[in-house]
């Protein structure tokens, strides 16, 4: 192919155009041609400042190509920067460069040069730079050549760095402590070689010289100096207080455990087990498993569970690993292949493996550990299935969350956090009554634990069992007593309780809920919520004075502005407060509207708008968003960050302000084209939150969104897609499966059944790879909605079958072609993933 | 990580006591405002071995050097220390590695 040519000035550009272009270039980071550019302008005149930039040139070049790990290269660009003394700019740099590089010799022989000139380093560059040099020239004898005098300095050097390796010759030559003593005094301890010194000193001390004596000695060579290696190594090899450990010789590497076993004097075949088993570690699992199955002279139960932990990284060893030490335990072999399965991606069978590894491990009822293994393996289970679709769970295609957790809390009933892990996923799932009598069981069981007080409080208010759940919050609160959770909780519940009396025309009783409400408030974070309820019961008791001022302090409290008054008038229209005083209060809000919207407000309105009183009241708080149309559209406008325009969008959908929505999607898609967030909920508004409105290119667009979510593992996202094209945007995923079960209902399942068994007995192969290749890609229950589309769109009796009758048939595809069974009666689609 | 029985240098079968006195020395031997660094691989190693599930978890769900590495230390302490002296090739390689150590760090 031929190159691109190379976009440069003509030669013949004029030198200020010439002399501009460099420096741009240079300042832009474009090196190479600076260097061009800059070689050009010299050829012309050998201005200094030009040679200074096209230095700084070579240099930038130079690290842009060590960045990339070219060292050789860069070494080779750094080249051109040497002075005429031999000297260059940045010689730290050069030397990483040719040490990275493996050029020890030159790198020698370039940081002798720093020795004895004027050259201006920093201190600490100085101290470095004489450090690496000493080392250098301990690895690398240079001599002086008589021939070339070098300053006295250098041959001071020189004459330091032959002393110090003709003492460590000397003392691996097994001199004693006597005959190097001499050897050790011509080491300046001032020089920069007083390393080596150091540590021939603690190598020659003797058993009874205090460790303390030794220990000061190596700790005089600091952390990042070139002889810290040697030092680790001398570390472990001298005896003291702190005998070697598995750890510590672990820490150490290759050559320092060579060091190690060369100094302690090991017995041959002792060394040659440790070299040798480290070289089949560094070769591999199953070189290190050939090599242990060879050690006979050593325990032979520590080579089996030597062996047994390298088993799961070759699980093809299994049968070698019988023939040595005999047949493995079902708990061994089944919790082998599920690792082996785990490492290699098959999630199907790291699953089977792993349900066998449970029943292994019995029933367990007398056996404590045996129980607790159990409760690990189902916990992992329910870890595993959160993450990968594959995994299956039980017969029914209930979730596999649930269906594992419980049987983890099942083996091992006393692990709290299994048991609250639980109860988030039956209230992720909505099933009600599954929580309350597992919190009901918690609380009972637990009866301290702040974190299941909390469930149980939570649960009771659920069941509007107000007065089990102050009990359990006075509890909660007895061990915990700042827990603002708890408190705010209690303070809604009770503020529900004084709206229903207030709607009831019963303010005194309301007053009576209010005040008991105050029990919850802590004096340091005063609650909006309840002065504004305070303020409106007492405004309806003609207490306007009071009421006003205590509407003031509520207003504030609650941001202020429209977010303060928006709140108020949703108070006053949940209490059904009418006439005069919510005249009043609606001329506030219209009076706060007349500032412009800010993000915070428009956020203190969507968190207003979640509490579930409003939710109950749609048509009181669609009134109230139709009053705030203008302000929010203005608001439309903002550049929204994606985590606040979603609750924003879910709060405009959840009250059908989709007129709303669509202008908030637009104004984003009109900032930001390219982002799919706001396409979907330019849809979703579109189609008023109802997927039967969609058109084929919506529908198309939605499914390429959900897939790419998907690829980028944005769940959220891909399940919102999938939420909304299964039913009902503003149903929450739990939710949905009700819906579906209704709707099965109202027919013959034992029918559907049997039109759906056997239809799957004359199920050709080629569908079944076809269904497979579906699961894989968007996982079960996407591949199911997917097929039911296909089946919607182009088989013959598609479009009349009924949606239960299809789906089920789809199910009934999925599982034939995943390899399970058909699904049971009256089970229920799990909640899909992407 | 590194797996913590190794970590700590105890047995996949220790309890919860000596566990904790391992810690302990090893946490005197290496204080965090000396070793930081190995204070933490400590810290750590503890934490996943404290408490009798943690040490199921890792026995069961992970695999472990632990028997590899006593078998190695079964071998280091098969002689008296500092009877011999190591080759010149040893500590060339030595000085070698501590100089690249310096440009790789």
């Amino acid at each position: 192919m031929k190159k691109p040519q190379r976009s440069g000035p003509a030669p013949s550009a004029p030198i200020g155009t010439l002399a501009a272009q460099a420096a741009e270039a240079l300042q832009q980071g474009r090196f190479k041609e600076a260097v061009d550019l800059f070689k050009q302008l010299l050829r012309q005149e050998p201005r200094p400042d030009w040679k200074q930039s096209l230095t700084d040139a070579y240099r930038g070049r130079a690290r842009t190509l060590a960045a990339k790990k070219m060292f050789k290269e860069a070494a080779i660009v750094l080249d051109n920067t040497i002075a005429p003394d031999g000297t260059l700019q940045d010689p730290m740099f050069y030397l990483h460069c040719l040490l990275r590089d493996g050029q020890l010799q030159k790198a020698a022989v370039h940081a002798l040069q720093y020795i004895g000139t004027e050259r201006r380093l920093a201190a600490a560059e100085h101290a470095a730079l004489e450090a690496l040099t000493a080392a250098l020239l301990m690895a690398v004898p240079l001599r002086a050549d008589p021939a070339r005098p070098i300053p006295a300095e250098r041959t001071r050097w020189l004459k330091l760095a032959a002393a110090a390796r003709e003492a460590l010759a000397a003392w691996v030559a097994g001199a004693s402590a006597e005959a190097m003593e001499p050897l050790l005094n011509r080491i300046s301890l001032r020089s920069a070689f007083r390393p080596v010194r150091l540590l021939l000193k603690s190598l020659i001390s003797t058993p009874q010289d205090a460790e303390r004596s030794r220990r000061l000695l190596l700790e005089a060579i600091p952390p990042g100096s070139p002889f810290l290696a040697f030092r680790e190594a001398v570390e472990a090899a001298m005896p003291g207080e702190r005998t070697l450990d598995a750890d510590g010789w672990h820490r150490l590497t290759p050559v320092q455990q060579a060091f190690v076993t060369e100094a302690r004097g090991l017995p041959a075949a002792a060394a040659q087990f440790l070299a040798r088993s480290a070289e089949a570690a560094r070769s591999g699992p199953a070189t290190l498993f050939g090599f242990l199955l060879k050690q006979s002279d050593l325990p032979r139960a520590e080579i089996r569970s030597a062996c047994l932990n390298l088993l799961p990284q070759i699980p093809d060893r299994l049968a070698q690993f019988e023939k040595s030490f005999g047949p493995l335990t079902e708990l061994e072999r089944s919790r082998i292949q599920a690792l082996a399965a785990e490492a290699r991606g098959d999630w199907g069978k790291a699953e089977r493996s792993w349900r066998v590894a449970a029943t292994a491990l019995g029933d367990g009822h007398e056996d404590r550990q045996a129980r607790l293994s159990r409760g690990v393996v189902f916990r992992h289970l329910a870890r595993l299935a959160s993450q990968h679709p594959e995994i299956e769970g039980g017969e029914t295609l209930d979730d596999p969350v649930i269906f594992y957790l419980e049987r983890s809390c099942d083996a091992d009933p006393d692990y709290v956090p299994a048991v609250l892990d639980l109860i988030g996923h039956y209230r992720e799932e909505s099933r009600d009554k599954d929580w309350h009598r597992l919190a009901d069981d918690a609380v009972r069981r637990f009866p301290d634990n702040s974190a299941v007080l909390l469930q149980a409080t939570q649960s009771a208010m659920a069941r509007k069992a107000y007065k089990k759940a102050a009990g359990f919050a006075h509890k909660l609160l007895r061990i915990d007593p700042i827990n603002p959770g708890v408190r705010r909780q209690m303070i809604e519940l009770q503020v529900a309780h004084a709206r229903k009396q207030m709607r009831a025309a019963r303010p005194d009783l309301a007053a009576k809920e209010l005040a008991a409400a105050a029990e919850w408030e802590r004096a340091d974070a005063p609650s909006a919520l309840l002065r504004i309820a305070h303020a409106l019961v007492e405004l309806r008791t003609g207490q306007g004075e009071q009421a006003q001022a205590r509407l003031r302090e509520g207003v504030a409290l609650a941001g202020g502005g429209v977010a303060g008054w928006f709140r108020t008038a949703l108070e006053a229209e949940l209490m059904k407060l009418t006439g005069r005083d919510a005249k009043l209060l609606h001329q506030e809000l219209g009076r706060a509207r007349a500032t412009p919207p800010t993000r915070e407000a428009v956020m203190a309105v969507v968190l207003t708008l979640s509490q579930p009183d409003a939710l109950e009241n749609k048509r009181a708080v669609a009134g109230l968003l139709f009053g705030m149309r203008t302000w929010l559209l203005q608001a439309a406008a903002i550049d929204w960050p994606p985590t606040e325009f979603q609750a924003l969008a879910e709060t405009l959908t959840r009250f059908e302000a989709f007129e709303l929505l669509h202008e908030y999607a637009r104004a984003a898609r009109r900032r930001e084209p390219g982002n799919p967030d706001w396409r979907f909920h330019e849809i979703v508004a579109r189609t008023q939150g109802d997927a039967a409105r969609l058109s084929m290119d919506e529908m198309d667009d939605l499914m390429q969104m959900a897939v790419a979510a998907a690829a980028r593992q944005d769940f959220h996202a891909a399940a919102r897609i999938e939420r909304f094209l299964g039913g009902d945007a503003r149903m929450p995923s739990g939710r949905r499966r009700r819906a579906v079960e209704s709707l099965t209902d109202d027919f013959d399942t034992e029918d559907i059944q049997t039109q759906v068994a056997a239809m799957m007995d004359t199920m050709p192969k080629g569908m079944t790879d076809g269904v497979r290749e579906l699961v894989m890609a968007f996982g079960r229950d996407r591949a199911v909605t997917h097929m039911i589309e296909q089946f919607r769109a182009s088989a013959p009796g598609g479009p009349d079958m009924p949606e239960p009758v299809l789906r089920a048939l789809c199910e009934a595809m999925v599982a034939k072609a995943m390899g399970g069974g058909l699904p049971g009666r009256g089970s229920t689609p799990r909640k899909g993933r992407f | 990580m590194r797996d913590p029985f190794t970590v700590l240098g105890v047995d996949e079968s220790a309890g919860d006591a000596e566990i904790r006195r391992r810690y302990l020395a090893l946490v005197r031997d290496f204080p965090p405002d000396h070793a930081p660094d190995r204070f933490r691989e400590y810290r750590a190693a503890y934490e996943a071995l404290s408490d009798e599930r943690k040490r199921l978890e890792m026995t069961l769900l992970h695999t472990n050097a632990a028997a590899l590495s006593r078998l190695s230390m079964a071998a280091v302490h098969a002689a008296s220390p500092g009877s011999s002296r190591p080759t010149k090739q040893t500590l060339a390689a030595l000085l070698a590695e501590g100089i690249m150590r310096t440009v790789t760090d």
